[in-house]
């Protein structure tokens, strides 16, 4: 048997539109009354990507660095939006928007550079087939991570106020007073990439993988590619969780070492 | 020329809770800090350790103000004893312990000294392995006390750590502090809205109701009190 790819039109995806419509019946039979809410998630679906697929075919047309560095850097742009976006809701921690683009450069710098020069030896190293969709895995990743820790750790604090001030109060530094809330904060955001880690294959065949066995890859090298993703995943969480909290969690410390408390209760 | 004061607070605020204290404490002294709730007694004692700081004023400790001083060496000569006795996972010897995680010269504490620091708040060596939070409020503010102890403190702040427990034992606990006071040559500011015990080992008063002080010094001020609010509040108290 010869590898068969299958190359979908857009008839073809007009036609699995079917799907959703399924979705949206079941949805006004039983009342749930998010029908209307799906179509325009379904809409969206189809004009963002559809966008974002142009965009990509003229940037990749250039081939030029600084089209791809300005790309990577318009992504985590965004994503840190979304990210300080998030958590404004929750509680206005100084300077996160910074915190949150200056941790999604590093670790998007780190991994990715890793990633395209020593482990898969893209040349030229802005290479936009390889560069632009890894920097989305880990923007993507690193951003539901951070909002995912740092949630966890203003929970942590506000649980554990009386915790932290019986340390400062018996001499500790601001960072071992919030260690214990560290700890969890971080074990909460990365047991979910530890777990898909341990389920991988057994469970689900993960998107990546899924998707180049339909566009005819070799099963063998699909997988080799997912194993490599699920290790930038993992990497880029522990970078991001750890050195966005390192940042954050001097926020609600004032430079006398005393816990903001102003910031926990004032919402 | 007269000793020099440990604390010395000259026209001291914390917006919006306190305004314009003048106080000076000397070492060796018992003040017991009263007022009606919200009065801003608490705001007050957290000042001494510098887990808040002045938002006016100068407030001196040994004579340097206190935000030229290295907050965790403060807050190490001047503990704290809260209201409610924070007891964290683990045994009674880690809660005990726990200032040694942080302190360079941990390894000084062998556990036979552990065990005197546990005895000096009488309390039985057998506690170490029990579950700290298993306690009752009692013994959890004596180990609150013996942790507190192991750094070697010059001050005792007291955050009314003994409102939560029926007088006859909350008197036992200032009968220890006042033993403590004494063995460990501590100085004492305690916060107290119940006049009956806030007179039991203290040797100074210091009247505070809206954020002002209405009325300090000897604590015999309590029998011939010259501010009305403070007569007024007295009087309530003992209706």
């Amino acid at each position: 048997m010869t590898n068969t790819f299958y190359s979908l039109t857009w008839t073809d995806v007009f036609a699995s539109l079917v799907l959703v419509l399924v979705s949206i019946a079941l949805l006004k039979w039983w009342k749930i009354g998010l029908e209307k809410t799906l179509l325009i998630g379904t809409l969206r679906t189809f004009v963002q990507l559809t966008a974002m697929g142009y965009v990509l075919t003229y940037f990749f047309a250039q081939r030029r660095w600084y089209f791809m560095v300005g790309l990577v850097a318009l992504m985590i742009l965004i994503a840190s939006y979304e990210g300080y976006r998030r958590q404004r809701s929750r509680v206005r921690i100084p300077r996160y928007f910074a915190i949150i683009t200056g941790v999604l450069f590093v670790t998007v710098a780190a991994v990715l550079g890793t990633v395209l020069q020593f482990i898969l030896h893209v040349q030229p190293w802005y290479y936009p087939y390889a560069m632009i969709p890894i920097a989305g895995m880990i923007i993507g990743n690193a951003l539901n991570t951070a909002s995912l820790t740092v949630n966890r750790f203003v929970g942590e604090l506000e649980h554990r106020e009386s915790e932290i001030e019986l340390y400062l109060s018996l001499g500790a530094p601001p960072r071992v007073a919030v260690q214990d809330a560290l700890r969890e904060s971080i074990k909460a955001a990365l047991l979910p990439t530890v777990n898909s880690m341990m389920m991988v294959g057994l469970v689900q065949l993960p998107g990546v993988m899924t998707g180049q066995i339909l566009s005819g890859i070799d099963p063998i090298i699909a997988v080799r590619y997912q194993i490599m993703i699920m290790y930038m995943w993992v990497t880029a969480s522990t970078m991001t969780n750890i050195l966005v909290l390192a940042l954050v969690y001097r926020q609600f410390f004032t430079p006398r070492q005393q816990l903001r408390r102003e910031l926990l209760h004032h919402r | 020329m007269s000793a020099p004061a440990l604390f010395d607070l000259e026209h001291v605020g914390y917006d919006p809770v306190l305004r314009d204290l003048s106080l000076r404490i000397f070492p060796g002294e018992h003040w017991v800090i009263m007022g009606p709730s919200g009065a801003g007694k608490s705001t007050c004692l957290r000042l001494f350790n510098g887990l808040l700081s002045p938002t006016g004023g100068r407030l001196t400790f040994h004579g340097s103000p206190l935000e030229t001083m290295d907050p965790p060496v403060l807050r190490q000569k001047v503990g704290m004893l809260f209201q409610e006795a924070v007891m964290l996972q683990g045994t009674v010897e880690e809660n005990l312990c726990l200032p040694l995680r942080w302190r360079p010269d941990s390894a000084r504490y062998t556990r036979r000294r552990i065990i005197d620091y546990l005895h000096l708040v009488e309390l039985d060596a057998s506690l170490l392995g029990v579950p700290a939070r298993t306690l009752s409020g009692g013994e959890k503010q004596r180990v609150a006390l013996a942790r507190i102890l192991l750094n070697d403190p010059e001050v005792l702040l007291l955050d009314e750590p003994t409102a939560s427990l029926d007088p006859p034992l909350a008197r036992k606990i200032l009968r220890l502090v006042h033993r403590l006071q004494r063995e460990f040559k501590l100085t004492v500011i305690r916060v107290s809205h119940h006049p009956e015990l806030a007179r039991d080992f203290a040797d100074h008063v210091c009247f505070i109701q809206a954020g002002r002080i209405l009325e300090a010094g000897p604590i015999s001020r309590l029998d011939q009190p010259v501010a009305p609010d403070l007569r007024e509040f007295l009087e309530q108290s003992r209706s």
